[in-house]
C-alpha cells in the first residue's frame, strides 16, 4: 500500500502537524512518499520520496499550481492513498485534487477501523465510519488525532514545478489579533480555585496557562475574592467553555463550577483532596498541593 | 450580476442524535431543523452583496433535500434573497458529497452566476468538500473558511482563517465560489414583516431526478456514538514524578503538547 | 385536523428563540437585580425592529401581520428568556391591537406606527385602579367635557411600562350617572401630557425589570380627538381586548414554565446523589412528567384559543382557559423545579429561583385566574340555562 503525504508549509517554516502524517501513515502500514511545497532549508528527517516545489515560485497557498503538483506526483508514485492535514491548506486543496481525480475523499479523519476510516459528525457528537467506492482515495485527518512521528533518514529529493495562469492571488499574511480574555474560544484554559490560597499565587497559575498557550480561568470565589476579574469567570454566573484542555488548579467543583467546564475535552485537576467532586469530570486527578505541582510543571514545560 | 447562495437544513445540534434503522446516519424522528450555522454566514454575506448591488443584481437560494427543507429556503428569503430553487430529494442524507456537489454543479451550469457562497461545511456531515467541489466542477474560481469579504467591480477580496488566529488574504475574480466561515459578518435575524413577505416569493421545485448523474465516491458503513471515555485516573506520589506523568499523558491523549 | 405550526409560525418561532437566547437571556439576571433599565429598553427597540410588537397588526400600520398564534408561541419563546422583557412585548401588542380594533382611522396612523417600530419604547393599557381591581367597571376616574377638550381627573395602578410609555389607553367615567358599566369611554393620552403624572413605582417579588406604577391624572387636559371608540362604550372595549391579553399572559406563563422545567430536568441529569444521577429517582421522575404535561396541556390550550381568535371565532371563554391553565401550570412547574434543583434551587447562583418569582403574578394581572373561572362558568352556564 502506498500513501502520497502532502506536508505544510506556513511563512517558511514546515509545520509540525506534518509529522501527524508519518504518524497516520504508520498506522495505515502503508509506504509513504511526501509532497512539499516549501524550501530546502527546512526539511523533515524522512528516508522516503520527497517531492519538492519551491514555495518561493508555487505559493504557500496557490491551490491551482498546488493541485497540478499533487496530480503530478500522484502520476509519478500511484499511490492508494493521498493524505492531508484537516487544516485550512488540507481541506482547501483536498477536494481539488479529488474531484480532478474523480475520487473518493473522506475529510476529517479520526481513527483506523475496520472497513474503513472513522470521522466525526454532528459537531463532533457522533462518528461515521466511511469507506471509499474506488481504490484511491484523498484523506484528510484530524489535526491532533494521530501521534506525530518523526521517521528519521535523508529523503531523496525529486523536484517539482508547476507554472501557469492561477484565479488567485494570495497577497500575504495578516498576524492574530491580541484581543482580551475570550475563554469561549481558547483552545487551553487552566482555572484558578480557593485552593490557590491567595490572590498573591494567581500568576504562578497565570503563567502555566501562558506556557501553555492557553488562558487563564478562574472559579467563583476567586473572581468574588476580586484575585482575578469576572472576564475570566468559568461556570453558571460566568462562562461555559469547552476548550481542548481545561486544567484546574485547586477547584473543589462546585456544581455551579462543573456545569460550565464539563465538555471540556480533557480535563485535568490538581487538588490536595483525593475525593473533591472535581474528580467525577476530571480525566486525570492530581492528588498534590497546587503551589508545588504547578510550578514545578510550568518550569518542566518551559 | 448573478449571485446564488446554497443552504442545507441541519437538525439543531443540541438534540440527541440516535442511528437510524439501516444505522448509516441519524434517525429524523424527534429533530428540530434548521439552517446550517456556516451557511447563515454565507446568506448574510450574500444579502448584504445584494443590497449593495441594488437593481440588476438577483439572488437565488438552493437547498437539497425533502419538504421540509422549504422553512430554511424561507428564511433565506426572508433574510433578503429574491428568489428560490429546491432541489426535491427526499433521499438526500444518502447522497456523498461528490453527488451533491454534482447536483449543484448541473444546476447552476448553465445558469452564468457570477459568484456563489456556500458555507465552509455542514454541521452535521462536517465534510467541507461540497463549496469546493461544485468550484472545482464549474470551473470558478475558489477559496474557502473566508472571515472577510469585500467585492469591487468584478474583484473580491477576501480573508480566510488560518491556524492560530492568522489570516490570508486572497483576491480572486468572478466567476467565483466563496466557502464562508463562522465570523464572517453577523448573519441578520429575518424580521417578522419579511418573513410573512416571503411567502410570496417564488420557489422553484427541481426533482433530484433531473440533475443528478454522478454515482456516489464514498459509503457511510455505520453512524455511532464515540467510544465512551473511560474513567478518570487518579494519580498520587512525588511532585517530580507526577509532573513527568501528566505530560506524558497530555502528549498522548490531547493535541496541546507536541 | 393540522396541529403542527406553519413554515412562517416556526420561523418566528425560532427568530424569537434565537433573539431570546442571544440577546434577553445574557441580561436577564442582571436586569432582575439592578435598577438599570438600560438593556430592556435596548432590547425592546430590538425586538420592535424585528417585527415583535405589532404581531396581529396589519401591514398597514406597521405591523408584521403575523397573526395570533405567532403571537402567542412568539412571547412563548421571549419569556423563557426573560418574563419582565415579556410582559413588556404582550403590553404593547394589546395597546396596538385596541387601536387597532377601534381607534379612528386617524389615530391608528398615529400611534400604532410608533409602537411597532419602537419610536415609543413601549405603551401603556391603564384600566386598573386602587378601587377597581377585578371589577374595572367600578372605576373612579373620571373625563368632563370641557367644550374644546376632555379633562381627566383620578389615578390608576400598576401601569407596566408607565415611566418610558410613549401614549396610553386610558379608561375614564364618563357618564356616572350610567348604569355600571355604561358609563366608560376609552381615550388616547400621551407621554408628557401636562397633568399626566407617574407616580411611584411598586418594590414586587417579581418581574423586576418591567416597571409597574401608579399614573395620576391632575386636570389633565387631552383634545376632544383623544375619545377612541364610541362614548360611553368603553368597558366593552376592554372586556374584549383583555381577553386578547390573556392569551398573551397565558403563552408568558408557559414560556417562564417551560425554562424552568427545562433547567430543572437538565440539571437533575448532572446531579448526583447515593451514587446516581437525581434523575434516576422516580419521585424526580414524576415531577418532569407531571410538569410537561401540564405544560403541553397549557400549550394546546393556548393554540386552540389563539387559533379561534386568528380565525374570527369567539374565543374568550378558550382564551380564560388558557390563561388560567398555563399560569397554574406555570407556577406548579416552578414549584416542582425549584424542589428539584433542592437548596440550589433557593439561591440565585440558578435561575430556577427568577422563574418562581416571575411566574407568581401571572395567575394575577390581566385578570385573577378566579376570574377567569368566573367568565368560564358564566360562558358554559349562559349557553346551558
Amino acid at each position: 500500500m502506498k500513501a502520497l503525504l502532502i506536508g505544510e508549509y506556513r511563512e517558511g517554516k514546515l509545520l509540525d502537524s506534518t509529522y501527524e502524517l508519518f504518524g497516520f501513515a504508520a498506522q495505515l502500514g502503508a509506504e509513504s512518499a511526501l509532497l512539499l511545497v516549501g524550501n530546502e532549508a527546512q526539511l523533515p528527517a524522512f528516508g522516503g520520496t520527497l517531492y519538492l516545489a519551491d514555495a518561493a515560485v508555487c505559493g504557500e497557498y496557490n491551490p491551482d499550481l498546488h493541485k497540478k503538483l499533487v496530480l503530478e506526483a500522484v502520476q509519478k508514485e500511484n499511490p492508494d492513498y493521498i493524505i492531508f492535514v484537516h487544516s485550512s491548506y488540507g481541506w482547501d486543496l483536498a477536494p481539488r485534487v479529488a474531484a480532478a481525480l474523480k475520487t473518493a475523499q473522506i475529510s476529517e479523519v479520526t481513527a483506523i477501523v475496520s472497513g474503513g476510516f472513522e470521522v466525526g459528525c454532528c459537531n463532533a457528537k457522533m462518528r461515521r465510519t466511511v469507506k471509499q467506492n474506488n481504490n484511491k482515495a484523498v484523506l484528510t485527518i484530524q489535526a491532533g488525532a494521530f501521534p506525530a512521528l518523526q521517521p528519521g533518514g535523508t529523503p531523496q529529493l525529486q523536484r517539482l514545478a508547476a507554472e501557469g495562469a492561477t484565479t488567485l492571488e494570495f497577497i500575504g499574511y495578516e498576524p492574530a489579533e491580541k484581543k482580551d480574555v475570550d475563554l469561549g474560544k481558547a483552545e487551553v484554559i487552566v482555572s484558578a480555585g480557593r485552593g490557590v490560597g491567595k490572590k498573591d499565587n494567581i500568576p504562578i497559575i497565570a503563567a502555566l496557562a501562558k506556557t501553555l498557550g492557553g488562558e487563564l480561568g478562574a472559579s467563583r470565589p476567586v473572581v468574588d475574592a476580586e484575585w482575578v476579574s469576572h472576564s475570566h469567570q468559568v461556570g453558571t454566573t460566568g462562562q461555559t467553555v469547552s476548550p481542548k484542555l481545561y486544567v484546574a488548579c485547586g477547584i473543589s467543583g462546585a456544581i455551579q463550577h462543573l456545569a460550565g467546564m464539563k465538555k471540556s475535552d480533557f480535563i485535568v485537576a490538581i487538588n490536595k483532596d483525593k475525593d473533591a467532586p472535581i474528580g467525577e469530570v476530571a480525566d486525570v486527578l492530581i492528588v498534590a498541593d497546587v503551589m508545588q505541582f504547578v510550578p514545578a510543571l510550568t518550569a518542566k514545560l518551559a | 450580476m448573478k449571485l446564488l447562495v446554497c443552504i442545507k437544513q441541519v437538525p439543531d445540534m443540541e438534540s440527541r442524535f440516535k442511528p437510524d434503522a439501516a444505522g448509516t446516519w441519524y434517525s429524523e424522528s424527534d429533530l428540530a431543523w434548521r439552517m446550517n450555522e456556516y451557511d447563515e454566514f454565507a446568506v448574510e454575506q450574500a444579502v448584504q452583496l445584494r443590497e449593495k448591488l441594488g437593481e440588476g443584481a438577483e439572488l437565488t437560494v438552493l437547498s437539497i433535500g425533502p419538504d421540509r427543507v422549504v422553512e430554511a429556503v424561507k428564511k433565506a428569503l426572508a433574510m433578503g434573497c429574491d428568489n428560490a430553487v429546491h432541489i426535491q430529494d427526499p433521499a438526500a442524507a444518502l447522497k456523498d458529497p461528490w453527488q451533491i456537489a454534482s447536483m449543484i454543479a448541473a444546476f447552476a451550469k448553465d445558469r452564468a452566476f457570477d459568484l456563489i457562497f456556500t458555507g465552509m461545511q455542514s454541521q452535521d456531515r462536517g465534510s467541507a468538500q461540497v463549496g469546493v467541489t461544485v468550484a472545482e466542477q464549474l470551473g470558478l474560481a475558489c477559496t474557502t473558511t473566508i472571515v472577510g469579504f469585500e467585492y469591487d467591480n468584478g474583484t473580491i477580496t477576501t480573508k480566510r482563517e488560518l491556524e492560530g488566529g492568522v489570516k490570508g488574504v486572497v483576491k480572486l475574480k468572478t466567476p467565483a465560489l466563496v466557502t464562508c466561515q463562522l465570523g464572517l459578518n453577523v448573519p441578520r435575524y429575518p424580521t417578522l414583516p419579511n418573513i410573512m413577505k416571503a411567502k410570496k416569493k417564488e420557489i422553484v421545485a427541481i426533482a433530484a431526478a433531473e440533475l443528478l448523474r454522478e454515482e456516489p465516491l464514498t459509503t457511510t458503513a455505520s453512524f455511532h456514538p464515540p467510544a465512551k471515555k473511560g474513567g478518570g485516573i487518579v494519580l498520587e506520589g512525588e511532585v517530580g514524578s507526577l509532573v513527568d506523568q501528566l505530560i506524558g499523558i497530555l502528549k498522548e491523549k490531547t493535541a496541546v503538547l507536541r | 385536523m393540522f396541529l403542527d405550526l406553519t413554515e412562517e409560525q416556526k420561523l418566528i418561532q425560532d427568530t424569537a428563540r434565537d433573539f431570546a437566547k442571544a440577546e434577553l437571556e445574557p441580561v436577564a439576571a442582571a436586569l432582575d437585580q439592578s435598577d438599570d433599565r438600560g438593556p430592556l429598553l435596548a432590547n425592546l427597540k430590538k425586538l420592535a425592529e424585528l417585527g415583535f410588537m405589532g404581531l396581529n397588526v396589519k401591514g398597514d400600520y406597521s405591523g408584521s401581520e403575523a397573526g395570533v398564534v405567532a403571537f402567542s408561541v412568539a412571547m412563548t419563546e421571549i419569556a423563557r428568556a426573560c418574563a419582565s422583557t415579556a410582559v413588556t412585548v404582550s403590553v404593547n401588542n394589546m395597546a396596538a391591537e385596541v387601536i387597532q380594533a377601534v381607534g379612528s382611522e386617524e389615530q391608528r396612523r398615529a400611534y400604532i406606527p410608533k409602537i411597532c417600530s419602537g419610536e415609543y419604547p413601549a405603551a401603556g393599557f391603564a384600566l386598573t385602579e386602587t378601587c377597581a381591581g377585578s371589577d374595572p367597571a367600578g372605576m373612579c376616574s373620571q373625563a368632563v367635557d370641557d367644550g374644546d377638550s376632555w379633562v381627566l381627573n383620578g389615578s390608576k395602578i400598576f401601569i407596566t411600562s408607565a415611566p418610558y410609555a410613549g401614549v396610553f389607553v386610558v379608561w375614564a367615567v364618563t357618564d356616572k350617572d350610567a348604569p355600571k358599566g355604561k358609563g366608560i369611554s376609552c381615550f388616547l393620552v400621551e407621554a408628557g401630557t401636562p397633568g399626566l403624572i407617574v407616580g411611584k413605582e411598586e418594590k414586587k417579588m417579581g418581574q423586576h425589570a418591567s416597571a409597574t406604577c401608579e399614573l395620576i391624572f391632575a386636570d389633565c387636559r387631552i383634545p376632544k380627538s383623544a375619545l377612541m371608540g364610541k362614548l360611553n362604550d368603553g368597558f366593552r372595549i376592554a372586556a374584549g381586548e383583555l381577553a386578547g391579553g390573556r392569551i398573551g399572559i397565558g403563552s408568558l406563563g408557559l414560556g417562564v414554565g417551560l425554562a424552568a422545567m427545562d433547567y430543572a430536568t437538565r440539571y437533575v441529569t448532572e446531579r448526583s446523589q447515593f451514587e446516581q444521577k437525581v434523575s434516576n429517582f422516580q419521585a424526580i421522575q414524576w415531577m418532569i412528567a407531571d410538569g410537561y404535561t401540564e405544560l403541553e396541556a397549557a400549550r394546546l390550550l393556548l393554540m386552540n384559543a389563539a387559533y379561534r381568535k386568528e380565525s374570527g371565532k369567539s374565543f374568550a371563554k378558550e382564551a380564560s382557559m388558557a390563561k388560567m391553565y398555563a399560569t397554574e401550570a406555570a407556577n406548579k412547574s416552578c414549584y416542582k423545579a425549584l424542589q428539584m434543583l433542592g437548596g440550589y434551587g433557593y439561591t440565585r447562583d440558578f435561575p430556577v429561583e427568577r422563574y418562581a418569582r416571575d411566574a407568581r403574578i401571572t395567575s394575577i394581572y390581566e385578570g385573577t385566574n378566579e376570574i377567569q373561572r368566573l367568565i368560564i362558568s358564566r360562558e358554559i352556564l349562559r349557553n346551558s340555562s
